[in-house]
């Protein structure tokens, strides 16, 4: 735990001289004053909740996938793999430590996007059920935190996975039901929704929000956070695959 | 300078661009990569249409995002304008006698047709899903107007690129809030009269609002006139862009002679 704690801070301080990093909390707002303002042109008031959530969830994945695509690589080039490696601490703690700073910076963006709704719209969201918004969102960081250490694993795996690094952004968004719930897509997209844990936090997160019971809150939880278990042992799994490849290969670091 | 050595040094700069295209995607990563991201991102907008329970606004945000994607490659000009500077040949090329300009607009030519590609396949192939359809003429004019779209939105992009030469660590956040900026205020999304009086003013100054304007027109009226009269607009818009983008680099190869700046800033 003390490694995972070090790991978080010190991706906090990385991030303070990498403007960079924080692109998906700039491009919020505008993502909030976007959806926004499709809504309010079509006279849906009542989807703003819709669109303040989304911009949210857009965050997330895009700081999460954007600092598991560098991560390792990064270390390497800089030439610190081997003394991380080097150290009886825990590399998967030290990955996963990094990952859950930048999941829970972008969290801040729900926060934004809220302002933007009240400052250009005039429009205030209320939360209806704190409760289940707050813990969905900290079940939503942790899916993740799990998925990103996942996805950081099979970078360095799969070379060529990276090169489609960008490309993971709008098929999840549409597969996740960011904005648009999956309800409303062909149904033969739903089962691989479903593998999507975005697909269940943004549905539950809609739900808190709006006014009305949110069934079954406690089980769509328990899908979040099983989904982002699953991500999570897989990326430790497939880490410990990286360091015995990279051990055996000789390729450790670069510098 | 005369026109030819002026082309030939487009032409050289266009090769180069291409060459960086080639080293970034092979037929694979562009067609299952890059080209399934934006028409996802063109799905993902239009399904908002099926959230509104509106057709009409599914098929006008189709439209609007498809074309949005000829101008969001041709973006991509701030971005690969500073990689010049961070390969370190910048100095290079002003201590060179041939103008920055003409190097940068060849520089970064690749986008164009990939961007018109990329936009014309979601808008034609996504399209149909969304109750858009053209008539084989139709279809023809709305991708010359695609080709405006994308050439305009690159010497807009152009000027970007010569103001983020100067702050390397901005290229993406520039270009992407720029991007966005165009997408909420340009008619991508909702009509520009949708905005306040000075928002709608600012969008008349990107080409895009002239180029997307074009487009609905042929999808609501046909082959008219006016059509023309909209892309002559964004061609003229783009002009103005391109002087302000020339100037801006001249200025900032002067400077860099001046003072040194060019090989020490990053």
């Amino acid at each position: 735990m003390r490694t995972f704690a070090a790991a978080f801070g010190f991706q906090l301080t990385t991030m303070r001289r990498s403007i960079g990093d924080f692109q998906p909390l700039i491009t919020a707002p505008f993502f909030t004053v976007i959806f926004l303002a499709i809504t309010e042109h079509a006279g849906r008031t009542d989807l703003a909740p819709y669109a303040v959530l989304a911009p949210t969830l857009i965050a997330l994945w895009g700081m999460a996938l954007n600092v598991a695509g560098e991560l390792i690589d990064s270390e390497r080039w800089s030439g610190t793999l081997e003394a991380l490696i080097a150290t009886p601490s825990s590399f998967a703690s030290i990955i996963t430590g990094r990952i859950a700073a930048v999941t829970t910076i972008s969290l801040l963006a729900f926060v934004e996007s809220w302002l933007v709704a009240w400052a250009v719209f005039g429009i205030t969201v209320p939360i209806e059920h704190p409760l289940e918004f707050g813990t969905t969102l900290a079940a939503t960081a942790f899916a993740m935190a799990g998925t990103a250490s996942m996805m950081s694993a099979v970078f360095v795996l799969a070379r060529s996975a990276r090169i489609f690094q960008n490309s993971l952004s709008y098929p999840f968004y549409v597969l996740g039901g960011v904005l648009v719930p999956v309800a409303l897509l062909p149904g033969w997209l739903e089962p691989l929704s479903r593998v999507v844990f975005l697909s269940w936090s943004a549905d539950l997160m809609r739900d808190s929000l709006t006014v009305g019971s949110v069934p079954a809150a406690a089980l769509r939880l328990l899908a979040i956070l099983g989904l982002g278990m699953l991500g999570q042992l897989t990326g430790v799994l497939l880490l410990r695959r990286v360091l015995v490849r990279v051990r055996t290969l000789g390729t450790l670091t670069y510098a | 300078m005369n026109v030819v050595a002026g082309g030939r040094i487009m032409r050289h700069s266009a090769a180069n661009a291409l060459a960086d295209f080639k080293a970034m995607y092979s037929i694979r990563t562009w067609s299952f990569g890059w080209l399934g991201r934006v028409v996802s991102q063109v799905i993902f907008f239009a399904l908002i249409g099926r959230l509104l329970d509106s057709p009409e606004a599914a098929a006008f945000l189709l439209i609007g995002n498809a074309v949005m994607i000829a101008a969001l490659e041709a973006m991509m000009v701030v971005a690969s304008t500073t990689w010049e500077r961070r390969a370190g040949t910048l100095p290079l090329l002003v201590a060179a006698p041939a103008p920055l300009a003409l190097v940068f607009i060849g520089r970064s030519l690749q986008w164009l047709p990939s961007g018109v590609a990329t936009a014309l396949i979601a808008l034609f192939g996504a399209g149909p899903l969304f109750g858009v359809t053209w008539s084989p003429a139709e279809a023809l004019v709305v991708a010359g107007i695609v080709m405006v779209v994308a050439l305009t939105t690159y010497c807009f992009g152009l000027f970007l690129a010569a103001l983020v030469l100067r702050a390397m660590e901005l290229r993406n956040i520039v270009s992407n809030v720029a991007y966005l900026t165009m997408m909420a205020i340009c008619g991508v999304m909702v009509p520009t009269t949708f905005w306040p009086g000075w928002v709608w003013a600012v969008a008349q100054a990107l080409p895009l609002t002239h180029g997307l304007r074009a487009v609905r027109r042929v999808d609501a009226d046909g082959i008219v006139s006016s059509v023309a009269l909209d892309c002559l607009l964004a061609l003229g818009v783009a002009a103005v862009w391109l002087g302000i983008a020339s100037v801006t680099l001249h200025r900032l190869a002067e400077q860099g002679r001046r003072d040194g700046s060019i090989e020490f800033a990053s």
